[in-house]
C-alpha cells in the first residue's frame, strides 16, 4: 500500500489525486490521507505531495467534464468538509466515475449511486459541508467598523467560506466586507465592485475591528428590541426556537438572547453587570 | 391627560412589530433573482430564514406595519378601532433606512409591509406604494418585498405596487364568509377576493409579457398567499382544507397560512381558549397542506364529511395509509414515484434520490435508510427486493399502536407469533397506552 498525504485544502486533495492516479499502482494499492488528520500505519510507504494548481485544475476540468457539474459540485462541497477520510472518498469515487471503462451514461450518475459506500459517504460529506454553508447564510452578522467596512466572526466547522462569497459579493456588490473564520483563520474579503478572494492564515487586527461605527450600536439596539417584539408570547416554545436556531451559532450573533441587553446594562470587563438592580441582568 | 410625545425609531418599531406579529406569513422564497450589481441585495429561491424567535417562527423579513391605525373594527384583530393602544405611524423614509440598514448587516432577507387602514383603503396603498417607490428607486433595494394589497384599493394603485413588489397578499381572515361577517363587520368575502383575482389575472398576463419580452418588469414574481385564521370560528378541518384547496386551483395561490387564533381581545363572539391557541390543529392543516401540494393529495381523499376533523396522534399522511392498507406494500425497486410519495417515511426528496439511485442498482434497507427515508415509519408500508425489513404484520391495529409506541426508532424485533394458551386475554403487545383509552382508538 502506497499512501499519499497532502494538505487539507481542495487544490492539495486534487493534486493528490492527480499524482495517486498517475502513479499507475493500481487504484486498490493507493489511499490518500490528510496530512495532520491521519495516523501512521505500520506496512505502508508515504509519499508526500505537494499542492499544484495545474494539476489541481486538470482534475477540476475532466471531473466536470466527464461527470457534470452536479458531481463537481458535489466532489467540491466534500472536498471543503473536515472529515479526514474525505481525500480517500474522493479518489473513490473519481475511479468509478473517470475510469475509461466507464461508459458517459455511468459517469454522469455515478454520484445518484447511493447503494455504494463510498459515493454514499461522499453524498453525506457534501450534504452536511453544504447544510452549514447555508446555515452561514442565516447566521452571519455584520457590524459596521469605524472605516465603513462590514465585519462578521464566525467559527465554522467546515471550510464554509468559499461557498458563502458568491452568496454575499452578489448580494452586497457595493460594501466593502470582511468574514473571518475563527476555526480555520481564514478571511473572506470583498471590496466594492471587486471580486472576492480568501486569505488563509490571517487574523483581522483586534484593534481595528474592535472599533465600531457611530450608528451600530443604536442599529443593534432596533434589531434586538425587533426580535423580542416579534415573539408571541401565548405561542412561546424555545426547544423549537433552539432545533432551528441552535445554540453554537448564537455566540457571534447580534441578537443572541443569551446575552440580556436592552441597552441600559453595560458589560464590565469580568462579565458582570453594572446595574444590580436592572431585572434583566 | 397625557400629551403624545414624538416617539423615537425604537418605540415605533417596537409598537408596529406587535401590531404585525400576528400575521404568519414570513417566507422569502419562490423568486431566484441576482444582483444586478448597481444596488444591494439578491433574492434566493428556496428562501432564506435570519433568525428564530422565541416562538419558534423563523424571522426571514422586517414584518412590520405601516401604522397601527385603524378605521375598521374587526374583533379578533389587536389593531381594531375600539381597541384603545398606542397607535404609532412610520414615515417611508424611516421604513427605508430600517431596511437598508438592517439588510446590510444580514439581518433580514427582506421587507414585509403591511398596514392597518388609514383613513381608507386607497391612501393606505397609496402610502405603501410611496414606500416601495423609494425603497427601489431611491435606496435601489433588490431583496426581497411582501407587500399587502389592501382589499377595496384603487386598482391601478395595486397594480403599480405588484410591479415593485415580490409576493403579495390580501388576507381571507376567516374560512367562510358568514364567520367574516360576524367578527369582521366593515370586510366582505367579495372585497377581499376582487384584488386576489386582480393579481391572479395579471400574473397570468404578465408571464405571456415575459415570454415575449424577457426583459419587460415582472409583476409579483414570487406570486400571492393568503392566512386564514384557525380555531375564531366553528368550521371544521374539512371546511377549511377544501377552502384551501380552491384557493390553489382557482386562485393560483402560492401558499395559503393558517394562524392559530390568539385570543388578544375580550369579545363576546369570540371563543375563549383556556388552553391556549390551537397549534397542534394548525399542524395538521400545515401538514395537509404540504400533502395537497407536494404530495398530489386531494382534499376528499384526507378528509370528508363524515370524517371532518384531522387524528390527533397520526399525522394526516400516516393517517391515510391506514386507512387504505390494501394499496401496502409497496415495492421500492419498482413502485413509480408518485406511489413512493404516498408511503408514510418517504418525502419528495428521497423519493427522487430512490427513483435517481434504483435506476444504477437495486436497493436494500441500508441505503433507503441513507438516502434520508424515515424507517420508522415506512417500515410497515414498503417492501425492498420483495422483502420487509422484519416481519411485519401489515394490520390497522398493529401498525397504529407501534407507530404510537415506537417515538424514535423503528422496532428493532417484533413477535408476530407466539404459544397459544388457554387461559389468556389475548393482547399481545402489552397493555394499550393510557391516551389511546381515552381516545377510544
Amino acid at each position: 500500500m502506497v499512501i499519499f498525504y497532502c494538505d487539507g485544502s481542495v487544490d492539495g486533495i486534487f493534486t493528490a489525486v492527480y499524482d495517486a492516479w498517475a502513479s499507475r499502482l493500481g487504484h486498490e494499492n493507493v489511499a490518500l490521507r490528510i496530512g495532520g488528520q491521519m495516523n501512521y500505519e505500520l506496512f505502508a510507504e508515504y509519499r508526500k505531495t505537494g499542492t499544484d494548481a495545474g494539476k489541481a485544475q486538470k482534475v477540476a476540468r475532466s471531473v466536470r467534464r466527464k461527470m457534470g457539474l452536479d458531481a463537481y459540485q458535489t466532489i467540491y462541497q466534500a472536498a471543503l468538509s473536515k472529515e479526514p477520510e474525505r481525500a480517500d472518498c474522493i479518489y473513490r469515487v473519481l475511479v468509478r466515475g473517470m475510469s475509461a471503462s466507464v461508459t458517459p451514461y455511468e459517469a454522469r450518475n455515478v454520484i445518484w449511486n447511493l447503494q455504494n459506500t463510498d459515493v454514499c459517504r461522499l453524498f453525506e460529506l457534501s450534504r452536511k459541508t453544504g447544510n452549514e454553508a447555508h446555515r452561514y447564510l442565516q447566521f452571519v452578522r455584520f457590524r459596521e467598523l469605524e472605516n465603513g467596512v462590514l465585519f462578521s466572526e464566525i467559527q465554522a466547522e467546515n471550510q464554509v467560506l468559499p461557498l458563502v462569497g458568491d452568496h454575499f459579493a452578489d448580494r452586497f456588490p457595493n460594501e466593502d466586507f470582511m468574514i473571518y473564520d475563527i476555526g480555520h483563520n481564514d478571511c473572506l474579503i470583498h471590496g466594492r465592485q471587486r471580486p472576492w478572494f480568501i486569505l488563509r492564515d490571517t487574523e483581522p487586527e483586534k484593534e481595528v475591528t474592535g472599533r465600531s461605527s457611530e450608528r451600530e450600536a443604536m442599529m443593534q439596539q432596533l434589531w434586538r428590541g425587533f426580535c423580542q417584539s416579534i415573539a408571541i408570547e401565548e405561542r412561546k416554545n424555545l426547544r423549537l426556537q433552539q432545533q432551528f436556531w441552535p445554540l453554537k451559532f448564537r455566540k457571534w450573533m447580534t441578537e443572541n438572547p443569551q446575552e440580556k441587553d436592552d441597552g441600559k446594562c453595560q458589560k464590565k470587563d469580568g462579565g458582570k453587570y453594572l446595574d444590580e438592580n436592572c431585572h434583566l441582568c | 391627560m397625557e400629551i403624545a410625545k414624538e416617539m423615537d425609531l425604537y418605540q415605533k418599531l417596537a409598537i408596529l412589530t406587535d401590531a404585525a406579529k400576528y400575521d404568519v406569513a414570513c417566507t422569502s422564497s419562490g423568486v431566484e433573482r441576482k444582483g444586478s450589481g448597481k444596488g444591494m441585495g439578491n433574492c434566493a429561491a428556496a428562501g432564506i430564514c435570519h433568525s428564530f424567535s422565541a416562538d419558534g417562527r423563523c424571522i426571514s423579513l422586517l414584518k412590520i406595519l405601516f401604522t397601527n391605525e385603524c378605521v375598521f373594527d374587526c374583533r379578533y384583530c389587536i389593531n381594531r378601532s375600539s381597541n384603545d393602544i398606542q397607535r404609532a405611524s412610520f414615515t417611508p423614509d424611516e421604513v427605508c433606512t430600517l431596511t437598508m440598514e438592517f439588510y446590510r448587516r444580514n439581518y433580514i432577507e427582506g421587507l414585509f409591509l403591511s398596514s392597518g387602514i388609514l383613513k381608507n383603503p386607497t391612501y393606505t396603498m397609496e402610502l405603501l406604494y410611496q414606500t416601495l417607490y423609494k425603497l427601489r428607486y431611491e435606496c435601489r433595494f433588490e431583496g426581497y418585498i411582501h407587500v399587502k394589497a389592501i382589499p377595496g384599493a384603487n386598482k391601478e394603485l395595486i397594480a403599480r405596487t405588484g410591479f415593485l413588489a415580490d409576493r403579495m397578499s390580501v388576507n381571507l381572515e376567516l374560512p367562510t364568509a358568514e364567520g367574516l361577517k360576524k367578527l369582521a363587520p366593515h370586510k366582505t368575502r367579495k372585497r377581499i377576493l376582487t384584488p386576489m383575482r386582480q393579481v391572479q389575472l395579471m400574473t397570468r398576463q404578465n408571464k405571456n409579457e415575459l415570454a415575449l419580452f424577457s426583459h419587460a418588469p415582472q409583476f409579483v414574481p414570487a406570486g400571492q398567499s393568503t392566512q386564514m385564521i384557525i380555531g375564531a370560528t366553528p368550521e371544521n378541518d374539512y371546511q377549511i382544507l377544501s377552502v384551501a384547496e380552491s384557493l390553489y386551483q382557482k386562485f393560483e395561490l402560492k401558499r395559503v397560512f393558517y394562524s392559530a387564533f390568539v385570543q388578544v381581545n375580550e369579545d363576546a363572539l369570540l371563543p375563549s381558549l383556556p388552553g391556549g391557541p390551537p397549534l397542534l390543529r394548525e399542524h395538521r392543516l400545515y401538514q395537509a397542506d404540504w400533502l395537497l401540494r407536494f404530495y398530489g393529495f386531494k382534499a376528499q381523499e384526507l378528509l370528508s364529511e363524515s370524517h371532518p376533523n384531522f387524528n390527533v396522534f397520526l399525522d394526516p399522511k400516516c393517517d391515510w395509509a391506514l386507512s387504505h392498507l390494501d394499496q401496502y406494500p409497496v415495492e421500492v425497486n419498482t413502485a413509480d414515484y408518485y406511489t413512493l410519495l404516498r408511503v408514510p417515511g418517504i418525502g419528495p426528496k428521497s423519493a427522487q434520490r430512490i427513483v435517481r439511485a434504483r435506476r444504477l442498482g437495486s436497493l436494500d434497507y441500508p441505503a433507503l435508510k441513507k438516502a434520508g427515508v424515515v424507517l420508522k415509519r415506512a417500515v410497515y408500508f414498503i417492501t425492498c427486493g420483495g422483502r420487509q425489513m422484519y416481519p411485519l404484520k401489515i394490520e390497522e391495529d398493529f401498525i397504529l399502536r407501534n407507530l404510537l409506541y415506537s417515538k424514535s426508532k423503528a422496532p428493532s424485533e417484533t413477535v408476530t407469533y407466539r404459544q397459544l394458551s388457554l387461559f389468556d386475554d389475548g393482547q399481545m403487545f402489552g397493555e394499550v397506552p393510557q391516551e389511546l383509552l381515552q381516545a377510544g382508538v
